[in-house]
């Protein structure tokens, strides 16, 4: 420790180690991967006349690359898609496979990124976003998205008065702007557009779709909006109650943390909203448990329950006359529910009926089954 | 060693240090500043969206390394002449060269700042500067390590002590780190996601093997020397150092966990995560059995309050850090802002806490002016406050996002990330009060480096002024 020299020596020699394992070690590991087809002959070649992947990217691609790391996307965004063990990444949709070493050999500038405040790009080119979509969103993403926090970028576009041709309509906020893009904001586009992992591997194949029981579920629900037509004022009334369900946070009901997605509950601890006899019955009880929850035991099906629910909203009890009306109307008639949708009237009527009572005071089924 | 000896030693260093706290200061306030506007872009996107040099990335990365390279690379230049020439007992020499490295070293960081402003960002993790300025920066640091090497070589007392080893080890590897870097990402470019590990591992490792070890020495000084006596259990410190010199290396690439990468990498690096509880339990009987028996010392002098609110934080971040990187909590927050909680807490909750107590220990020796006492109370409650709220608003904020994220139901935007948007507020307000709190800190000290010549002059006017009122 006294000698400089020895020292040096010792401290150099434990990074070494390391240099040796992620520098040297990973190098002859997957330094040198080249493309190759989707699947190998037996002793290991690759078949006449199969596709070679990953596919190189276009001139402008690669150019709009630099300019995605330029302005710094890739602060925000990830572009992986994690092992099924791993995280959640395929079972949101980013990709049909978890992404390997091999994928990226051919880009210049590997942008893997560590931090998902934007959603994960591997395969944005995949989720059939058009051209004139991603400029829009490029231009000023809250135009399309009203929530999303991912800033403008108007310095990419021209904006200009009047229609004219290979212009782009943006609508925000009751004003309605043209743009045209840059050269550059046509390079971004193009990359992002890029950006696929659509085949397989010899390494990886892609993840089989869902579980066979969920995949019923959605044969059923999707039949089921098939045959019936609803009306505008409904399917409106539908899609903003679907998003109060599985909004948790201001603004939404956070109903999916219990219910769940599929609208099951959960066996033996919250009841189902699918097929139950609370939900497509008497419109009364339902309102009334929107507003102030419910506590104590309930037979749902013929299942007894015991359990409280606070009331929905965030904060507790605060969602609207609109939107309980919305999210009743919703769950009547998903998951192969169906019944008479829920309007403010009622909702308002129910509550004027019901008159002073305490934020917090619950509902108890015996309380809601004798009333009237 | 007599007290006149030491005041030579300390004069020698005056005006090297002085430069170099100096520019940390300013650095640190240009952070704050591009903290700030980061930050504020994330709560409100239309805020200076109309500036194409103010883009979210651009400004997130400039904070990141005007912190690190800015603050970070000048605070440890004039610490570490300061303590090195104090434990040699000899005088700094090349004094010249010492000042000329420092300004090309931040005229380097200057230009390499507004490259990135102005589109000319690399991809690689803490080496976002563009590739024409490196070169630069890394002559300036080898001209200032070398000279700091041969102050160090010139000693009167052959044995050395902790405080040396983690300095000069600190010192030795950054360049080491970024030859390794340089060679593999510029000179002799690797293919695919070799790039990613190997940038990866050199922005994380420059936090671990850089801005942690010097920290570590300058609180292995200070503590000693303020509270007056050894280093409680001072045999385990060489065996803290190795341990984190053989494991640090290790264990930095976690967060590749489940990426494009072979899976032996993540595999491994959390295992050495683990393992670092050994080095983090030295450090932390090291300082904290030695303070908490005197805690009134602790309490009354501000500087010691400074490094052990550092230790404390030290020792929370990394058994946190820890936890983290076990597999099944790291499924849970790996992408999440869980990660802005990390880098948050080394390098403010720890690393600067341990440099602003140094400064104050430090300036009134060299300059023989004493810095007000409420002043510098006033700055390490803004500080610890600022950095509590900041530390937990990303903590919570990062766990929400990390579990509601698992929710592959929940809409990305509208339900994600909307629930975390009321924790960016709260990192908003904990950076208006950092950068407060920072910019009294700049002013404690340029006011002992840079005498107002008109303060007398100014005391004079007010009287008038009030007297022409009267």
């Amino acid at each position: 420790m006294n000698n400089i020299f020895k020292f040096a020596f010792g401290i150099f020699s434990t990074l070494a180690f390391a240099w040796l394992a992620f520098v040297v070690g990973a190098r002859n590991q997957f330094g040198d991967l080249q493309p190759t087809s989707s699947y190998l002959e037996e002793n290991g070649s690759i078949p006449k006349d199969a596709e070679i992947f990953p596919m190189a990217f276009s001139g402008i691609a690669q150019q709009g690359a630099q300019e995605y790391v330029s302005l710094g996307c890739a602060t925000c965004h990830t572009q992986q898609v994690r092992l099924v063990d791993s995280g959640y990444d395929v079972e949101r949709g980013w990709g049909k496979r978890p992404s390997v070493p091999r994928d990226y050999v051919l880009q210049n500038e590997v942008n893997i990124g560590n931090t998902r405040v934007g959603p994960d790009l591997a395969n944005l080119g995949l989720r059939e976003y058009s051209d004139e979509w991603l400029h829009k969103h490029l231009f000023e993403p809250q135009s399309l998205i009203q929530e999303s926090i991912c800033p403008p970028s108007p310095f990419l576009y021209d904006i200009k008065d009047s229609i004219g041709e290979g212009l782009i309509e943006v609508k925000s906020d009751e004003t309605i702007r043209y743009i045209s893009p840059q050269i550059r904001a046509n390079r971004v586009v193009a990359y992002l557009q890029a950006l696929k992992q659509d085949y397989e591997l010899p390494e990886m194949s892609f993840i089989e779709e869902k579980s066979d029981e969920l995949d019923e579920l959605e044969i059923v629900a999707s039949t089921d909006s098939n045959t019936t037509q609803f009306p505008t004022w409904l399917t409106e009334q539908i899609s903003s109650g679907r998003e109060i369900y599985n909004k948790v946070g201001p603004g939404g009901g956070g109903c999916v943390t219990c219910h769940q997605p599929t609208g099951l509950g959960q066996p033996g601890v919250f009841p189902p909203l699918a097929d139950s006899d609370w939900v497509l019955g008497k419109k009364d009880r339902i309102i009334k448990v929107s507003m102030y929850g419910l506590m104590g035991e309930i037979e749902v099906n013929g299942v007894k329950y015991n359990g409280a629910m606070v009331p929905p909203g965030m904060p507790m009890g605060s969602l609207s006359d609109q939107q309980i009306a919305d999210v009743l109307t919703y769950i009547r008639n998903e998951w192969g529910n169906s019944a008479t949708a829920v309007s403010v009237e009622e909702v308002a009527h129910v509550r004027s009926k019901i008159g002073e009572r305490g934020a917090m005071q619950m509902w108890t089924a015996a309380e809601l089954n004798t009333v009237e | 060693m007599t007290v006149s000896s030491e005041n030579i030693i300390d004069k020698s260093s005056k005006w090297v240090v002085s430069f170099f706290v100096a520019s940390a200061g300013l650095w640190l306030l240009a952070a704050a500043f591009l903290a700030y506007i980061a930050a504020a872009k994330l709560t409100n996107p239309f805020f200076l969206s109309g500036l194409e040099f103010c883009t979210y990335g651009k400004v997130k990365i400039s904070q990141a390394n005007a912190f690190v390279y800015g603050w970070g690379g000048n605070s440890i230049f004039a610490v570490s002449i300061w303590i090195i020439a104090r434990l040699s007992q000899c005088e700094v020499r090349g004094r010249f060269m010492l000042l000329f490295a420092g300004v090309l070293w931040n005229i380097g960081i200057t230009f390499g700042l507004l490259g990135i402003l102005d589109g000319h960002m690399n991809s690689h993790e803490m080496l976002e500067m563009p590739t024409e300025i490196w070169p630069l920066l890394f002559v300036s640091y080898s001209i200032i390590a070398c000279l700091i090497i041969v102050l160090h070589r010139s000693r009167k007392i052959h044995e050395t002590i902790a405080p040396q080893w983690f300095i000069l080890a600190s010192l030795l590897w950054f360049p080491a780190l970024f030859i390794i870097a340089w060679n593999g990402l510029e000179i002799n470019p690797a293919k695919g996601t070799v790039q990613s590990v190997l940038s990866m591992w050199f922005g994380q490792s420059l936090i671990w093997l850089w801005l942690t070890p010097f920290a570590l020495g300058v609180a292995y000084y200070v503590i000693p020397a303020i509270i007056g006596r050894p280093i409680d259990k001072y045999y385990l410190a060489i065996f803290g150092f190795w341990c984190i010199a053989t494991l640090a290396p290790w264990s930095v690439v976690h967060h590749l966990e489940g990426g494009p990468v072979p899976m032996w990498i993540p595999a491994i690096a959390t295992v050495m995560s683990i393992a670092m509880i050994f080095p983090i339990a030295v450090a932390s009987t090291n300082f904290h059995a030695t303070a908490f028996k005197d805690i009134g010392k602790v309490w009354d002098s501000l500087p010691l309050r400074f490094i052990i609110f550092g230790t404390l934080s030290y020792t929370f971040s990394s058994y946190i850090g820890v936890i983290f990187s076990l597999p099944a909590v790291a499924k849970l927050t790996q992408f999440s802002i869980i990660n802005e909680f990390h880098f948050n807490q080394r390098v403010y909750g720890f690393f600067s806490m341990i440099v602003f107590g140094v400064v104050y220990h430090m300036l009134p020796k060299i300059t023989g002016k004493e810095i007000k006492k409420s002043a510098k109370s006033f700055h390490f409650w803004t500080s610890a406050f600022g950095v509590l709220i900041l530390l937990v608003a990303y903590l919570i904020g990062g766990l929400t996002h990390g579990v509601l994220a698992q929710q592959s139901s929940l809409d990305w935007a509208s339900s994600v990330i909307s629930s975390i948007k009321p924790y960016f507020l709260i990192t908003e307000i904990a950076f208006i009060i950092l950068g407060f709190s920072q910019l009294v800190f700049v002013i404690n000290v340029w006011k002992v480096l840079a005498p107002n010549p008109f303060e007398e002059s100014g005391k004079n006017k007010k009287f008038a002024s009030k007297a022409s009122l009267a």
